[in-house]
């Protein structure tokens, strides 16, 4: 049984097998990106086991395809037979072919490999506040430099190890390393986002994948209390007690996105007669549920949620409320700011429905922020064609004694405190920058899994390519 | 000595060919200095360039061709361009509005013509019909707009253009003084649009001004409001030599030309730089001179490689090469004029794919002893056919655009961008390896068994080096992503197709490690390859989803599946059993 299912991943019939379903998956996955948002692809067919594929995908989109769900292996399901194919393989028939002092002095290399590789993906010996004044070119050539050093000491460990097979070792090494890295990614990265208006200084980012209700009570005259709701908690029929609100927050509807605000008065009496009675703005103005954007036109979704306030002690209603992305500042780019005013029990809250919302800290604990000194909008002269976006930024931690004016700009982000922040977008009129900002501790990897599959690649040809030269000499 | 003999009549064939036309028509004392007018600068789309390569692109755009035929005879793009907006009136009767839809031709009153060229004047009365039409295809969603919408809007799109570009080299100095503010606006609302700016930054203005907006300051009723410096000088002088053109005053033409141009060189001699070199490559037209070479040395060599004689390979092969040598230098040529790395658009690695698919096949002859003319055969054909396809890809106007912010990087466009288009490249060869194999071996007795050992050979060294190539390129292009918005692999279609090219290179070679398949097998795989690429080159722009969706054309979408219908045929026609086969008898 065991020998079995060992000559199953031994095979490389299961490796081409593989690599044509994770064509055909990838194939599936691009066409469904002209219907469907690119997040929702990327959960429906590659971060997953079991991937369904909509049948309309592969036919043009004015035919009338029954919309059949096929179950398909997912990315992470393909991913990991692959790994598992790979190593085995390896195992079985590149076994480490060197005895005596060649295979420790092998083994040490593979160790200083290991340690070089290490400190690259760390940053050893690079500035903590990372910001480029010049072109991409050193930057990025120093990167791919630092990964063609670990795959060269990888390739040494490799010769001694595995004489002529070194270069085929080395490479499905790195292939491997890729897919781990790209793993890792999909599991731990973050993106989030960060709105500046020009002279401003902000502290936190916004979380664009996450949502949250923010409660804020302003009747205290020198200082806010905020209480955060998490998007977790906003299910469907749910009653949330939160200790420091005098009220309990029940949950009726969650819209995955919803319509832009309009005027109550300006929609049809037939869209009108079913709408509940809000307070708030929801009385004033009208928004519904709307069905998630598709990946081709670049659209957010903007979910809304429908709460109602009850009193603790009696269970009576103090109010029902539409709360929507919409209202929040950050996600219109600046264009307006309605947080819904709440009067109860003698205090007064501010509330949005908003990206989750986290301070910025540096690794050393102290917090941060960014301020924004100048946009910069640069076009072709005579064309509405943008050339640059630039932002002139002052970085200022005093726990950690860094007040630095930086510029991040079109492919020169600004790297600090294990984040990365890019330039991303820019507010109406030019008034301010939206920077991306990402965190992914394993970015490096694919700088380093890139030179080490180069170099095991090419060391294979040109032996392969030598060897044909002899035998045809 | 007899092959010397061939391959210097083969050079100076070469020569011969690719002189023509180059030297610029003669002009006498007499005539207008209408090349001389071409080479002056003028800055559209973001981009310095001789007034000559507006004119071409700007032709094209209207009517695919860069000139026009005018009773009987060749007009050359500058001067088309140049009676144009001088506002002589036999300028309306050129024939260079290309519409070919039935259905908007009835609207506008026309008859079907050979050709489908049409006139502004024929086409004048009843342009109310096509503005009328085209807002109300425009005010449709994109997705509900009908072919007939989609047709409105491209011939008006022409019509807007022609448009803009003329109100950009009015003269307003002669209109009445209560029509000024009307004009200002008008002027003020072109200027958001992105029009020709004739007037280069000189002595006494140091931006690019549109000829009519630096006029329209030299208007006396403008003078009187005071609140407007000197008039342009440069602009006056252009203003000038329009309308003594108009007036068919050579003299004052010519002499005003020399005026403009001395005082350029005083005042911002750098304009003028590139512009002689600009003009020279547009006349050279390398590329489709260089394609039909090509496709001559792919006849000769299948002539030379089916009858097994060295002779036609040999001319061939020097063909090739000096076809090779003026394709290299307008390829430098674009990166000096443009300032970008070689690709930069569908256009560009259309023509970068064609160049490295020929150096492959010289290289390949050169050094491959064995390889008989299969170098030839597969730089021929690869040549031609994407040399072909670039001349198509150019009618969108200019082909040395700008890059917008994002793209806009020489680094990124340098690594990435090449490698991933070299991939592309020895995908192709191998593929048309694979192509030659399959048909020669069905339908011809050529393919014996030594020549299926050195076309599988080749197939493999070439998909070995795609893989190598694209692996690295598609890597690059992840890094790329991550170095400008912090995503290695967003699952982006583009970054899919590349990504399907080097898994389908990865199971081609385990197929053959694995011994699952032999050349035959192989050369089908390789074909198939051929598939995946154009997929990835092509079909992922006609997604329209996406950074990279750059090129949309509805017969970009017909031609890739007229190729993949193509490319099944040979993949089927390969799996037809050997004992069918006229070389497996």
């Amino acid at each position: 049984m065991l020998k079995k299912i060992t000559n199953f991943f031994l095979s490389l019939k299961l490796t081409i097998t593989l690599l044509a379903l994770s064509m055909v998956l990838v194939f599936a996955g691009t066409l469904a990106q002209v219907d469907k948002g690119i997040w929702t692809v990327v959960d429906q067919y590659f971060r997953c086991l079991i991937a369904w594929i909509d049948l309309p995908v592969f036919f043009p989109r004015g035919w009338d395809v029954p919309n059949i769900r096929i179950p398909f292996p997912g990315g992470f399901l393909i991913g990991w037979l692959l790994v598992v194919n790979l190593i085995t393989v390896h195992w079985a028939s590149f076994k480490i072919q060197v005895n005596g002092a060649r295979r420790i002095a092998g083994i040490l290399v593979l160790l200083l490999g290991v340690l070089v590789t290490m400190g690259v993906m760390f940053g050893w010996g690079t500035a903590s506040v990372a910001a480029t004044d010049s072109d991409a070119f050193w930057r990025v050539f120093l990167r791919l430099g630092r990964g063609t050093l670990a795959a060269v000491v990888f390739y040494i460990a490799c010769v001694l190890l595995y004489r002529k097979r070194a270069g085929m070792v080395l490479l499905h090494g790195g292939i491997l390393f890729l897919m781990v890295g790209e793993f890792m990614t999909a599991m731990y990265a973050v993106e989030a986002r960060m709105t500046i208006k020009e002279g401003e200084t902000v502290n936190y980012i916004d979380h664009s994948q996450q949502l949250e209700i923010a409660f804020t009570e302003v009747s205290n005259p020198d200082r806010d209390t905020v209480t955060v709701l998490p998007q977790r908690s906003l299910k469907e029929g749910a009653v949330i007690s939160a200790d420091q609100l005098p009220f309990d927050v029940k949950v009726n509807r969650y819209f995955v996105n919803s319509n832009r605000p309009r005027p109550l008065d300006s929609v049809p009496e037939s869209a009108r007669r079913g709408y509940p009675a809000y307070e708030g703005y929801g009385a004033r103005l009208y928004m519904a549920e709307l069905p998630e954007v598709s990946g081709a036109t670049g659209a957010m979704n903007a979910p809304a949620v429908d709460v109602e306030l009850v009193d603790r002690s009696t269970g009576e209603s103090r109010g029902r409320y539409l709360l929507s992305l919409w209202m929040y500042p950050n996600f219109v780019n600046r264009s307006w700011d309605m947080p819904t005013r709440i009067n109860l029990g003698g205090k007064q809250y501010e509330v949005y429905l908003r990206f989750r919302r986290e301070y910025l800290t540096s690794p050393s604990g102290s917090p941060f922020s960014i301020q924004l000194l100048d946009f910069v909008h640069e076009k072709y002269e005579g064309t509405q064609m943008p050339k640059d976006f630039a932002s002139q930024i002052l970085l200022v931690n005093e726990g950690d004694d860094v007040n630095r004016e930086l510029r991040i700009w079109m492919n020169n982000p600004l790297r600090y405190a294990r984040r990365t922040f890019y330039q991303s977008g820019y507010l109406p009129d030019d008034s301010g920058t939206v920077l991306q900002v990402v965190r992914n501790d394993s970015w490096m990897i694919p700088y380093l899994a890139c030179m080490i599959v180069f170099v095991g690649m090419a060391a294979q040809f040109i032996q392969s390519l030598r060897r044909y030269q002899r035998s045809d000499a | 000595m007899k092959k010397i003999i061939i391959n210097g009549v083969v050079v100076l064939f070469a020569v011969w060919f690719f002189q023509s036309g180059v030297r610029p028509p003669k002009e006498s004392e007499t005539d207008f200095q209408v090349t001389a007018f071409g080479q002056l600068p003028v800055k559209y789309e973001g981009r310095e360039k001789p007034i000559d390569t507006l004119a071409r692109n700007f032709l094209t755009i209207l009517s695919d061709k860069q000139s026009v035929y005018h009773e009987g005879e060749r007009v050359s793009a500058t001067q088309w361009f140049l009676d144009n907006i001088s506002g002589r009136p036999e300028a309306l009767d050129y024939q260079v509005f290309r519409v070919e839809n039935m259905d908007v031709l009835s609207s506008l009153g026309l008859e079907e013509r050979k050709r489908f060229r049409y006139s502004f004047r024929e086409i004048l009365p009843r342009i109310g019909n096509l503005d009328a039409a085209s807002r109300s295809a425009y005010a449709k969603n994109e997705k509900q707009r009908d072919l007939y919408d989609k047709q409105v809007i491209k011939v008006a799109n022409k019509f807007y253009l022609y448009q803009n570009v003329m109100s950009s080299f009015e003269d307003p100095t002669a209109i009445p003084s209560e029509q000024l503010m009307s004009t200002a606006q008008r002027y003020m609302s072109l200027g958001k649009y992105s029009i020709p700016l004739a007037v280069p930054p000189n002595a006494g203005n140091s931006k690019w001004r549109p000829l009519m907006s630096a006029l329209l300051a030299n208007h006396p009723a403008m003078k009187s409001m005071g609140n407007v410096g000197p008039p342009d000088a440069m602009a006056v002088k252009f203003g000038v030599m329009l309308s003594a053109y108009r007036d068919g005053d050579v003299a004052r033409f010519n002499d005003t030309l020399n005026e403009y141009n001395a005082s350029l060189q005083r005042e911002n001699p750098a304009v003028l730089e590139k512009m002689p070199f600009e003009t020279f490559y547009n006349r050279l037209g390398a590329f489709m001179k260089s394609a039909q070479l090509y496709l001559l040395v792919f006849v000769l060599s299948c002539f030379g490689w089916l009858a097994r004689k060295r002779g036609p390979i040999s001319a061939g092969l020097a063909l090739m090469i000096c076809a090779f040598i003026p394709h290299t230098f307008a390829i430098i040529a674009r990166v000096f004029l443009s300032g970008y790395p070689p690709v930069t658009n569908l256009y560009s690695s259309a023509i970068f794919i064609g160049w490295a698919a020929v150096l492959a096949g010289i290289v390949l002859e050169l050094v491959y002893r064995k390889a008989e003319g299969m170098g030839n055969l597969v730089g021929g054909i690869a040549g031609f056919t994407t040399l072909l396809v670039a001349h198509f890809l150019a009618g969108d106007g200019d082909t040395m655009e700008q890059m917008r912010a994002v793209l806009d990087t020489r680094f990124w466009l340098a690594t990435h961008v090449i490698t991933v288009t070299l991939g592309y490249m020895a995908t192709f060869v191998a593929g048309t390896i694979g192509v030659f194999y399959i048909l020669a071996g069905l339908l011809t007795r050529r393919v014996d068994e030594a020549t299926r050992d050195n076309m599988f050979r080749m197939m493999y060294g070439t998909a070995c080096f795609a893989l190598l190539l694209s692996f690295v390129g598609t890597v690059l292009g992840g890094l790329w992503a991550d170095d400008s918005w912090g995503r290695f692999w967003g699952w982006d279609p583009k970054e899919n197709g590349a990504l399907l090219i080097v898994i389908w290179n990865a199971i081609m070679l385990h197929a053959k490690y694995g011994k699952m398949v032999g050349s035959r097998g192989f050369a089908v795989m390789a074909v198939t390859g051929n598939i995946v690429t154009a997929w990835s080159w092509f079909g992922v722009n006609q997604l329209s989803v996406g950074l990279h969706s750059y090129g949309f054309t509805s017969s970009a979408t017909f031609w890739l599946l007229v190729f993949v219908a193509s490319q099944l045929v040979v993949i089927f026609a390969g799996l037809i059993p050997v004992k069918v086969w006229r070389s497996g008898r």
